[in-house]
């Protein structure tokens, strides 16, 4: 039979898909990326946006490292807000609401034109690994594929089903196939699988809603881009709309609830409880007398809209009651119905850090097969897997990205070592060094790891050279002092305070609670047009100094137990120190280093205080 | 960098010497801000210095202290070793203060487990460090066992709990901002820890062995006149007090004086005598006397050894027999002869002659030390309580001193009082916050 070679093949081109193949594409891989359908590709199946809390802090990683996201969120983007801009730097994310027709249709003009990239439409049923640890990918048409390497980003479409009410059809998201066999080879090979599910909710005609009840949401005017890249400011193109459940939505819900295949027990996969439907929400929050709801534009050639906060498996007529109880939607018209989706993922824990399984050598996951939600969260991974495929293929040590490098980082650590039960959402809560992983100074974090796997292009390396320049002209002219001259005087009176004895820098005046960096540039005129977003990096660096400087220490504390790494074939169930718990948790989980081995949960202080001793003996003793 | 460690490195008990040993880069420093000796500036090593530790303000420890220079130390980092009187309140108070001044309290084994990291001890020797650490950290655990059960441990996993509550809102607040309201959340976060606060300053405050040390031990002096009480006194507070003069008919008040011994600070009340008028019974002295002795840790109940038992000494016994927990029968006047029957927990003294008053102080602490607090099972709970309350409450008044604290260091420093604070209930998950969360909030898209 006809066979093809590859570098790699990516099988998938969601977001996590995407990624993958422009990196590996990118990187000088000839890669092939495999989808169900050409018309899926970056299909943003649930809610019309990009970014958000936490999800804005990955965006702009991507985009760091050299990944597509942010650059088609911004090409593509219909409104763009700043969340969280009085809650301090940590926690301010972008997020944009995408043209959803457009964001596809630009990514796959991209795809089509990487020279090293071929798409290719068709559903992969099998994958097996040659005796020369190749795999060989055989599609339902019984085309086959070789590569060194493979990366899997299959979505939520393994074995899926879609759940309406009473009515469960096994088909993939959206109505588009799904992949019925390819779970199966998967398991084949010994990879423990889960069941997940996840849900979306209802589309609805914009001339049948009653805007003048709802509250009008609108863009911000004084944000640029997502992108470093960008160099045109992002123009707000369309409203969201705020409205309401009434106790009325409620009622119709509690009397239906046998209906409810999430409640009733139809729907055996676990859901994510960031994202409950809304009987959840009425069941488990019966207090409450209205739930907050969005209505957002899906893209600007339809008339479809996005109900925010009403996903539901309601059979389809109660849906229409429901939505009919709702504030300004008492005569909407449903386009698409609500539904509930089950599929299957793997058990991420058999993943190590780099995304490759641990028991095969080349063949890597990213996305919704890892357990995760969201498009960023699977973007993140893709991204990460791909350059690990690449330097794979060129037998280069793979990249691992550190906790403390930024939330993609975090966001692999947490599933690979802790695993999930549920969809895995990014949280800022969950990363600890949040002050440090801002959004603002992503690019500044990890342009240079980007760089080095060959991902970040000449011009964006420019722009990033360029742009730490600047800010080391800033810290210089704030490093200069300040006369004690009328205008400080001003400046301190403004708080009720004497002028200071000595003179002091300009960098110690950002320090006090009524002056920042833009106060003191009207005062003073330093930074004539230094971009403005420039100068936030540099006053939240001298604003939170002390802060700053308490997350960095933790991380040396961190870091100290990362660097020491476990030898891959350690035998801790031989290990008499440790107790049995710790052994058994050790030996499934394998981690990279010490700093791993603590966090998995079950693993004392007192057993990585063993560890380490048994770990550097037994690496002094080679 | 490796943070200061600190630990008591001697057994713990009542030695003649006990050592408080730093390891860490910082070590020298940490001793140079609460160390007063000569030439401080210019500690060369290896050198034995005689000073004064300074415990708190005003009051003061003799002690030595010995700097080694990394490599040159057990651990192969620098190393500061103040080697104190013995007596175990001491060398925690000495440790309290280290810490306070910058270390972190060791882990299990931690000294021995750097000094093999640092090569200071050889392969062979792995086996054994990890027994240490094993021991220890059992250790650890059956007394913070024990502390889960008590009173002390529910208020701070209490605490705990709360600042976990708020953190959930905050979190919330801030993955979630749709959903809040975001002054109502900061009012109502400050004043929920401002409250928390001052429970973790009375936790601090009522934790026992916390009491003893800070508030010292309660002495009451009691016995009817003309048994020497004064003088007991005096030779006590190794000074002379002036003498109050006894106005018959008058309500005395209570004189209370301190002295510290063994780095314990001893609260000496005298009750003022109890007077042998005919009706002692219906005297005020009888009501002041119970109440001493009840709020007292420990009742002195002084006799004159040259005499039988009187009346009034029987009825003050049987007074004690109902309302003290500790008493001691201090038989004074032993420089004349016994008269008085052999008593069971006796301890014969000569105020006058000063004798066996150190052997009486030595008395009065081991009762109370040893009786109330189980030194063997508690004290290393104790050690970390310390620490790491103390740890705790430093940064809460560091997030309630900050004016204008946006919410994300606002959680960022409750987040770190609550880990702190699970170093002694256990609970340090972050998952348990994701977990929170969501159980309390109604999110989602």
């Amino acid at each position: 039979m006809r066979m093809e070679n590859f570098d790699s093949i990516v099988v998938g081109a969601g977001h996590a898909g995407c990624e993958a193949a422009l990196a590996l594409a990118r990187t000088g891989n000839r890669t092939l990326l495999l989808t169900i359908s050409l018309d899926a590709i970056a299909f943003l199946a649930c809610n019309p946006s990009i970014g958000g809390t936490a999800k804005g802090q990955l965006v702009a990683e991507i985009d760091a490292l050299g990944g597509q996201m942010g650059i088609n969120a911004d090409q593509t983007a219909l409104q763009i807000r700043m969340l969280n801009r009085g809650k301090g730097p940590a926690v301010q994310s972008l997020r944009v609401q995408a043209d959803k027709n457009e964001y596809h249709s630009q990514m796959k003009k991209v795809l089509e034109s990487e020279p090293n990239l071929f798409v290719r439409q068709g559903e992969v049923d099998k994958i097996e690994i040659a005796d020369d640890g190749y795999k060989i990918i055989t599609t339902h048409l019984g085309l086959q594929y070789r590569a060194k390497s493979v990366v899997f980003a299959t979505g939520v479409y393994l074995k899926s089903d879609i759940i309406i009410g009473h009515t469960r059809q096994f088909i993939g998201p959206n109505g588009f196939k799904n992949s019925a066999t390819l779970s199966d080879s998967l398991a084949a090979l010994g990879i423990k699988l889960l069941r997940f599910k996840t849900g979306t909710p209802v589309r609805i005609h914009a001339r049948s809603v009653d805007f003048s009840q709802m509250e009008v949401q609108k863009g911000e005017e004084d944000i640029l881009s997502f992108s470093t890249m960008t160099e045109k400011k992002v123009e707000n193109r369309a409203e969201c709309y705020l409205t309401y459940t009434t106790p009325q939505t409620h009622q119709i819900i509690r009397d239906n609830l046998d209906k409810a295949p999430a409640i009733s027990g139809e729907i055996k996969g676990v859901g994510p409880r960031y994202c409950p439907s809304i009987e959840t929400k009425v069941v488990r929050f019966a207090d409450r007398d209205r739930h907050q709801l969005f209505l957002e534009p899906e893209a600007l050639d339809t008339k479809e809209m996005y109900l925010q906060g009403f996903s539901t498996s309601m059979p389809a007529d109660l849906q229409l009651e429901m939505v009919h109880s709702v504030i300004g939607l008492e005569k909407a018209e449903i386009m698409r119905d609500a539904y509930a989706i089950e599929y299957d993922c793997i058990d991420p824990t058999q993943l190590r850090p780099t995304l490759e399984l641990k028991t095969i050598d080349g063949l890597f996951f990213a996305g919704q097969i890892n357990g995760t939600s969201g498009y960023e969260e699977a973007a993140a991974q893709g991204i990460v897997a791909g350059i690990n495929a690449s330097l794979y293929n060129q037998n280069k040590p793979q990249l691992v990205l550190k906790r403390s490098d930024g939330y993609i980082g975090v966001l692999i650590d947490d599933i690979v070592t802790k695993g999930t039960n549920e969809p895995y959402r990014m949280m800022t809560s969950r990363a600890e060094y949040r002050l440090l992983l801002r959004q603002d100074n992503a690019d500044l974090r990890l342009t240079e790891i980007g760089r080095r796997v060959g991902l970040v292009s000449d011009e964006r390396w420019e722009k990033y050279c360029q742009k730490c320049e600047k800010i080391k002209k800033i810290e210089e002219i704030l490093s200069q002092k300040v006369k004690l001259d009328e205008k400080l005087e001003t400046l301190f009176a403004e708080n009720s305070e004497p002028l200071p004895k000595e003179n002091p820098h300009f960098a110690d005046l950002l320090k006090r609670n009524n002056l920042d960096i833009f106060k003191i540039d009207q005062a003073y005129h330093l930074f004539g047009d230094f971009d403005k977003r420039l100068l936030e990096i540099v006053n939240t660096k001298c604003k939170y100094e002390g802060y700053l400087k308490q997350q960095q220490d933790e991380i040396d504390k961190m870091l100290a137990n990362e660097s020491v790494e476990i030898p891959e074939n350690f035998d801790y169930m031989s290990i008499k120190g440790l107790r049995v718990e710790a052994r058994e948790k050790l030996s499934q989980i394998r981690p990279l280093n010490l700093g791993q081995a603590s966090r998995i949960s079950g693993v004392s202080p007192a057993d990585i205080s063993i560890l380490s001793i048994l770990v550097k003996k037994a690496n002094s003793s080679k | 960098m490796e943070k200061c460690i600190a630990a008591i490195a001697t057994p713990l008990g009542t030695g003649a010497v006990a050592i408080v040993r730093l390891s860490g880069k910082d070590s020298l420093k940490i001793a140079q801000s609460i160390f007063i000796s000569k030439n401080m500036q210019d500690v060369q090593p290896r050198h034995m210095y005689f000073g004064r530790l300074c415990l708190e303000e005003n009051v003061f420890e003799q002690c030595l202290m010995v700097y080694f220079k990394a490599p040159f130390s057990y651990t192969g980092q620098d190393v500061v070793e103040f080697q104190i009187h013995g007596g175990v309140l001491l060398a925690q108070k000495v440790l309290e203060r280290v810490l306070q001044a910058g270390a972190v309290l060791a882990e299990p084994g931690e000294f021995s487990k750097r000094a093999f990291l640092n090569g200071k001890i050889t392969l062979d020797k792995a086996e054994a460090i990890i027994g240490e650490i094993n021991a220890e950290s059992e250790g650890e655990l059956v007394s913070s066992l024990q502390v889960t059960n008590g009173a002390l441990a529910q208020r701070i996993l209490s605490v705990q709990e709360s600042l976990k509550t708020i953190l959930a809102e905050l979190e919330v607040g801030m993955d979630y901002p749709d959903e809040t309201e975001e002054t109502k959340l900061k009012t109502n976060v400050f004043s929920r820890l401002k409250k928390l606060s001052g429970e973790l300053e009375e936790i601090l405050e009522n934790s026992k062995s916390a009491k003893y040390l800070s508030d010292g031990i309660n002495v009451a002096l009691v016995g009817r006149t003309n048994v020497g009480k004064s003088s007991i006194m005096n030779a006590l507070l190794g000074k002379e007090r002036a003498i109050v003069t006894d106005i018959q008919g008058t309500t005395r008040d209570q004189i209370v004086e301190s002295f510290s011994f063994d780095g314990v600070k001893f609260n000496l009340t005298d009750t003022a005598g109890i007077r042998d008028t005919e009706d002692f019974v219906e005297s005020l002295g009888i009501e002041k006397s119970k109440q001493s002795a009840k709020a007292a840790d420990v009742v002195l109940f002084v006799l004159d050894g040259s005499e039988p038992m009187s009346e009034d000494d029987k009825q003050i016994e049987k007074l004690l027999q109902q309302s003290a927990k500790n008493v001691v029968y201090v038989i004074n006047k032993t420089d004349k002869k016994r008269l008085l029957p052999k008593k069971d927990n006796e301890i014969e003294v000569s105020a006058l002659q000063n004798k066996n008053i150190s052997a009486l102080k030595e008395k009065i602490k081991k009762l109370v030390i040893e009786k109330e607090i189980d030194f063997n099972k508690l004290v290393i709970t104790n050690q970390r309580q310390f620490g790491i309350l103390q740890e705790a409450e430093n940064v809460m008044q560091e997030v309630l001193k900050e004016q204008m604290p946006s919410l994300d260091i606002v959680a960022m420093q409750i987040k770190k009082i609550w880990q702190i604070l699970g170093k002694i209930t256990g609970n340090t998950e972050n998952e348990d916050i994701i977990d929170l969360i969501f159980s309390k909030f109604c999110l989602g898209k």
